[in-house]
C-alpha cells in the first residue's frame, strides 16, 4: 500500500522518481515546492480516482498531507471505512 | 495563428453560432479521408493544461485519414461568451453545429472524442443526438460528476490550508450558495448555479453510449486500469454497451504544473480509431 500511495504521489506531482529511496517518515508538506494549492486538488483527485473513495473537507487538513506515512496511514483508513 | 513549420497545416476559424461565433480549428486529413474525429475539450484549466496534447492528437489521426474539428465551446478558450453564462444544454448544442460542420464538409464516420468532462459532454450529446457516430474515444473520462466539482470547489480549501489560515467556508457550504442561485468564482473561472448543478448530475456508469462503441483510456503511472474506472466499465458491460478499456503509463497533463505530453496515449488512440469498424 505504501508504494501505491509513492506511485501516486509521484505521478500526480511528476517528481519523477524523486521519491525513491523515502519511507514512511519522508516529509511532503513543507517539502516538496511543487504541492501548490493546484498540485493539492490534483494530488487528493488522484488518489480518489485511483482507490475510489471520496475525501471530505474536515479531512483535508495539513497533519494528512505531513509525510508518505500519514497519507498512507490515511488511504487506508478511507479503504476500510 | 497557422500550422507552423513543416508540421500538417490546419485551418483555423470562427463558425457562426447562438450568442456569437466559436473558435474552431480544423485538421484536414493527409490522403483518402477514412472519416472524421470530434474533439470535446475539458473543463477551466484542464482546457488549457491539455491543449498540446490536443493538438498532438488531432495531427496524429491528420496523419492517420481522419479530418478533426476541435471547438473551443461557449465561454471557453477563444470563443464568444463568458464561462459564468456558459450552460451544459449549450455545450451540447455547440456539439451539434461542430457535427453538423463535419456532416456537410467531409465524408466518412464520425467520432467523438472527448478528454475528462469532454467525456461526459461527448457521451451525454450522443445519446440525444441526430447524427450517428462510428465510435466514442474518451480520455481520462471524468466518473461522477459530484466527485469532479468537489474536486473544483476544493481548489479554494486547498490554498487556506497551505496558506495556514483557518479553514474558510467547506465545499458543502459552497454548494448551498450554488444551490441558492449564486456564482462562484473559483480558481479564476465564474461558475454559475445552472452549470455546477447539471455537472453535478453526471455519472459516467449511468451514461452509457446507445448502439456506439466506446474506447476508454487511462493514463496512470502503472499502465493498467484503476478500480474506479473498471467498475465504471462494468456498468456498461451490464447495460450492454461495448466498451475497451486502455490504459498507458504516464502523467496527468490535464492537471499537471508543467505542459505534459502523453505519445504513447497518442499512439494508442490513433491505432483505436482506425480499427473501430465504419
Amino acid at each position: 500500500m505504501f508504494n501505491e500511495v509513492k506511485t501516486v504521489v509521484d505521478s500526480a506531482l511528476q517528481l519523477r522518481g524523486r521519491l525513491g529511496e523515502s519511507d514512511a517518515s519522508t516529509p511532503l508538506l513543507g517539502a516538496i515546492p511543487e504541492l501548490d494549492s493546484m498540485a493539492v486538488v490534483s494530488l487528493i483527485a488522484a488518489l480518489e480516482e485511483h482507490f475510489g473513495f471520496a475525501v471530505a473537507d474536515d479531512e483535508i487538513e495539513a497533519a494528512t498531507f505531513a509525510t508518505l506515512g500519514s497519507l498512507t496511514e490515511f488511504v487506508q483508513q478511507k479503504l476500510h471505512a | 495563428m497557422s500550422g507552423s513549420g513543416s508540421r500538417a497545416p490546419f485551418d483555423a476559424f470562427f463558425l457562426p453560432a447562438a450568442g456569437g461565433e466559436r473558435f474552431c480549428v480544423f485538421h484536414p486529413a493527409s490522403g483518402v479521408p477514412a472519416g472524421s474525429v470530434l474533439y470535446v475539450h475539458p473543463f477551466a484549466e484542464e482546457m488549457n493544461k491539455s491543449r498540446r496534447m490536443a493538438a498532438l492528437q488531432a495531427r496524429a489521426f491528420a496523419a492517420r485519414g481522419y479530418n478533426v474539428l476541435q471547438i473551443d465551446l461557449f465561454g471557453c478558450g477563444d470563443s464568444s461568451g463568458d464561462f459564468g453564462d456558459a450552460r451544459w444544454n449549450a455545450w451540447n448544442e455547440d456539439l451539434a453545429l461542430a457535427a453538423d460542420w463535419i456532416a456537410r464538409h467531409t465524408e466518412g464516420p464520425m467520432h467523438l472524442w472527448g478528454l475528462r468532462l469532454g467525456a461526459l459532454l461527448a457521451l451525454d450529446y450522443s445519446r440525444q443526438a441526430s447524427a450517428s457516430f462510428a465510435g466514442l474515444l474518451l480520455w481520462q473520462p471524468v466518473i461522477s460528476g459530484a466527485q469532479f466539482m468537489t474536486q473544483f470547489l476544493r481548489l479554494r480549501l486547498a490554498s487556506e490550508m497551505l496558506s495556514g489560515a483557518e479553514a474558510g467556508q467547506g465545499t458543502s457550504a459552497l454548494r448551498s450558495e450554488l444551490a441558492a442561485g449564486k456564482t462562484l468564482e473559483i480558481g479564476g473561472y465564474e461558475l454559475s448555479a445552472e452549470l455546477a448543478l447539471a455537472i453535478e448530475r453526471l455519472e459516467l456508469a449511468r451514461l452509457a453510449p446507445k448502439d456506439v462503441p466506446a474506447q476508454w483510456f487511462e493514463v496512470n503511472a502503472e499502465g493498467k486500469p484503476s478500480p474506479a474506472l473498471r467498475r465504471a466499465g462494468e456498468a456498461w458491460s451490464a447495460a450492454g454497451a461495448e466498451v475497451d478499456l486502455h490504459a498507458v503509463r504516464g502523467a496527468p497533463f490535464w492537471s499537471s504544473v508543467e505542459i505534459g505530453e502523453c505519445p504513447e496515449l497518442i499512439a494508442a488512440t490513433a491505432n483505436a480509431v482506425a480499427l473501430t469498424p465504419a
